[in-house]
């Protein structure tokens, strides 16, 4: 039964949602065995202590967050794997954990290479599995599978043993079965995560190459910033089961880290003196400067620096995504001081 | 029926996957076989009181049965369902629109129809070579249709009592003890694999005829050896389909209450 949803826009719904879990403990030794044995102790683990968010169809989310975070356990309430403990969680308008059929049917999630393909036989056969069970028609499942064989580039390993296959060849099928039934709703949970730099560019290409011709929605998370730099615009960062930022990827990156970096190689092993206020200096290796600027005096700096006619060659960067979101995570950090500003 | 494609392509699956390990199979049915036969050498060389009401070649035609029943009433549910509760691929069956346990229960009868493959060939290699020691004359082929019914029903309540103690895996890290024993040492005893039913002393009978592990192989052997009245069927048919009802709805509740705690570890 499809319940009613108080913003039918959203595709994704939660409403304080959080999940604990009853961890045994047991202390070191034999002595703490017995005890333990006699009166067993238990921890409760609040996974996700509180989450909102709303996600709009055809939306890509970047789920961001430290190991433990509660990214998986959120994903997994998402899509009706676990039950959760409190708050309120809707997909598609669907209440996840009634598991209807109707709402499985317009779902994926992917976790590893594990997840869909039958490990002792080969791919085709776990893809005529999924069309039974997702009641697909022969015409359908060709055109599809076809489609997917093609935009995966998996036409080679699709009567190989799943077990034999390459990690690379198994989540790209992986992501062929999963994609099979054109889920309006995809949750990725690190699906780039062990693969060669290679194999992780394929996959983000296809990634972006799906989402622009099916618009479904995707909630992705990735130890690998480079994945959600390509594919997500938006972001929700959580750490210890709360949620710390909701909002545009380049408004997190500009806020996080609102210098620059330049890196300047000049034919002498002396700085110029330039007039120009906040300019930090970060470090020297012989001719070579790096220097921290605000990002609105960046084009200055830079072009005083070529007036100078000491100018070898100049770069500027922005600070590796990685160290931003790293950043959020630790104590004193400046998103603490950023965050008292949202 | 609304899955029955669905079913078939996983249980095709399954038929295929098993193929790849005939050498499996093959000690699979060495050890469906072996036990009946240790027992049944066992019974052939004591010497029968006279109250005993089976005579040797009644243990000889029950002897050469019990594999086959006791494989076509098998359910490997009670290993399989809590390995996935551990490992986590009961994740892969929840996310799909189709039954979560079917899978399970797919695997497992095509599991005893495979072993099929070898039982019936050594079921009759074995009729054949003491036939001079069997007695047919109590078969009767009016009560094959009512054997494969109690054969199907056994199963049932099999797949229910195992799928109710597998589904304990949800809280339990390891079922095989209380796999053991509720439905090991118990089912061989009272179910009629190491003693026939029939034979037990008259009380010890009269409980073993209530309880349901008789029902998943002693009763239809009974049948199919054409050793009970009208009425003693009746009445088995009604304990097996009372015990049947009983462990659906137990394993249903616990499938229920386990649900909500299942942690969906190993993703």
């Amino acid at each position: 039964m499809k319940i009613s949803t108080p913003n039918c826009d959203n595709c994704v719904f939660t409403e304080e949602l959080g999940r604990d879990f009853n961890i045994r403990q047991k202390s070191q030794g034999l002595a703490a065995s017995i005890r333990n044995f006699i009166h067993p102790s238990y921890k409760l683990v609040e996974a996700v202590k509180s989450l909102s968010m709303k996600i709009g169809s055809g939306e890509i989310v970047g789920f961001l967050g430290p190991n433990g975070a509660g990214k998986t356990t959120t994903l997994k309430m998402l899509s009706g794997l676990l039950f959760p403990s409190r708050g309120k969680v809707e997909v598609l308008g669907y209440s996840p954990f009634s598991r209807e059929r109707e709402f499985l049917s317009q779902i994926s999630l992917v976790m590893g290479q594990k997840q869909n393909l039958w490990w002792d036989l080969p791919p085709v056969e776990t893809f005529e599995i999924h069309r039974s069970i997702y009641k697909l028609d022969e015409k359908d499942f060709k055109e599809r599978i076809n489609e997917l064989i093609d935009m995966l580039e998996i036409s080679d390993c699709l009567e190989t043993q799943t077990r034999k296959l390459s990690l690379g060849q198994r989540m790209r099928c992986e992501l062929a079965v999963s994609l099979l039934h054109r889920p309006k709703v995809l949750f990725l949970d690190e699906p780039t995560i062990g693969l060669d730099i290679l194999m992780q560019k394929k996959i983000r290409k296809f990634l972006l190459e799906y989402h622009a011709r099916f618009k479904p929605t995707i909630l992705l998370t990735s130890h690998y910033m480079d994945d959600v730099a390509a594919l997500a615009k938006r972001v929700i960062v959580i750490n210890n089961g709360l949620k710390i930022y909701d909002g545009l990827l380049s408004d997190l990156s500009e806020k996080m880290q609102p210098e620059k970096i330049i890196t300047v190689i000049l034919n002498s092993d002396t700085f110029p003196k330039i007039e120009i206020p906040n300019v930090t200096p970060v470090s020297q290796e012989g001719n070579l400067f790096r220097l921290k600027a605000p990002r609105e005096i960046v084009g200055k700096l830079a072009a005083s620096l070529y007036n100078t006619g000491l100018t070898i060659d100049l770069t500027i960067e922005d600070t590796p995504l990685e160290d931003i979101i790293g950043n959020l995570f630790t104590e004193n950090s400046d998103f603490l001081k950023f965050r008292k500003n949202l | 029926m609304f899955y029955l494609k669905a079913h078939a392509a996983i249980f095709k699956a399954y038929l295929k996957i098993m193929l790849t390990y005939r050498g499996m199979m093959l000690l699979h049915m060495f050890r469906v076989v072996l036990m009946p036969l240790v027992i049944a050498t066992a019974w052939l060389s004591i010497e029968k009181v006279d109250s005993n009401p089976y005579k040797n070649s009644d243990y000889l035609l029950y002897y050469l049965l019990v594999p086959l029943v006791m494989n076509l009433t098998n359910s490997r549910s009670v290993f399989k369902f809590p390995v996935s509760v551990r490992d986590g691929t009961l994740s892969r069956e929840l996310i799909k629109p189709y039954p979560p346990l079917m899978s399970i229960v797919i695997e497992s009868f095509s599991n005893n129809l495979q072993m099929l493959l070898y039982l019936v060939p050594f079921t009759l290699i074995c009729t054949f070579l003491f036939q001079s020691h069997l007695d047919f004359s109590f078969l009767s082929f009016k009560f094959f249709p009512i054997f494969i019914l109690a054969v199907f029903f056994g199963a049932l309540l099999r797949m229910f009592i195992s799928g109710s103690i597998a589904l304990t895996g949800f809280w339990l890290e390891d079922v095989t003890t209380l796999n053991l024993l509720l439905n090991g040492s118990i089912w061989a005893l009272l179910g009629g694999m190491i003693i026939p039913v029939a034979t037990f002393p008259e009380k010890i009978r009269h409980i073993a005829e209530l309880l349901p592990y008789r029902y998943m192989l002693s009763f239809p052997i009974e049948i199919f050896s054409g050793k009970l009245t009208n009425a003693a069927i009746y009445k088995g048919f009604s304990v097996m389909l009372f015990w049947t009802i009983v462990f659906y709805f137990t394993a249903r509740f616990i499938w229920k209450r386990g649900i909500k705690i299942y942690s969906a570890y190993g993703g």
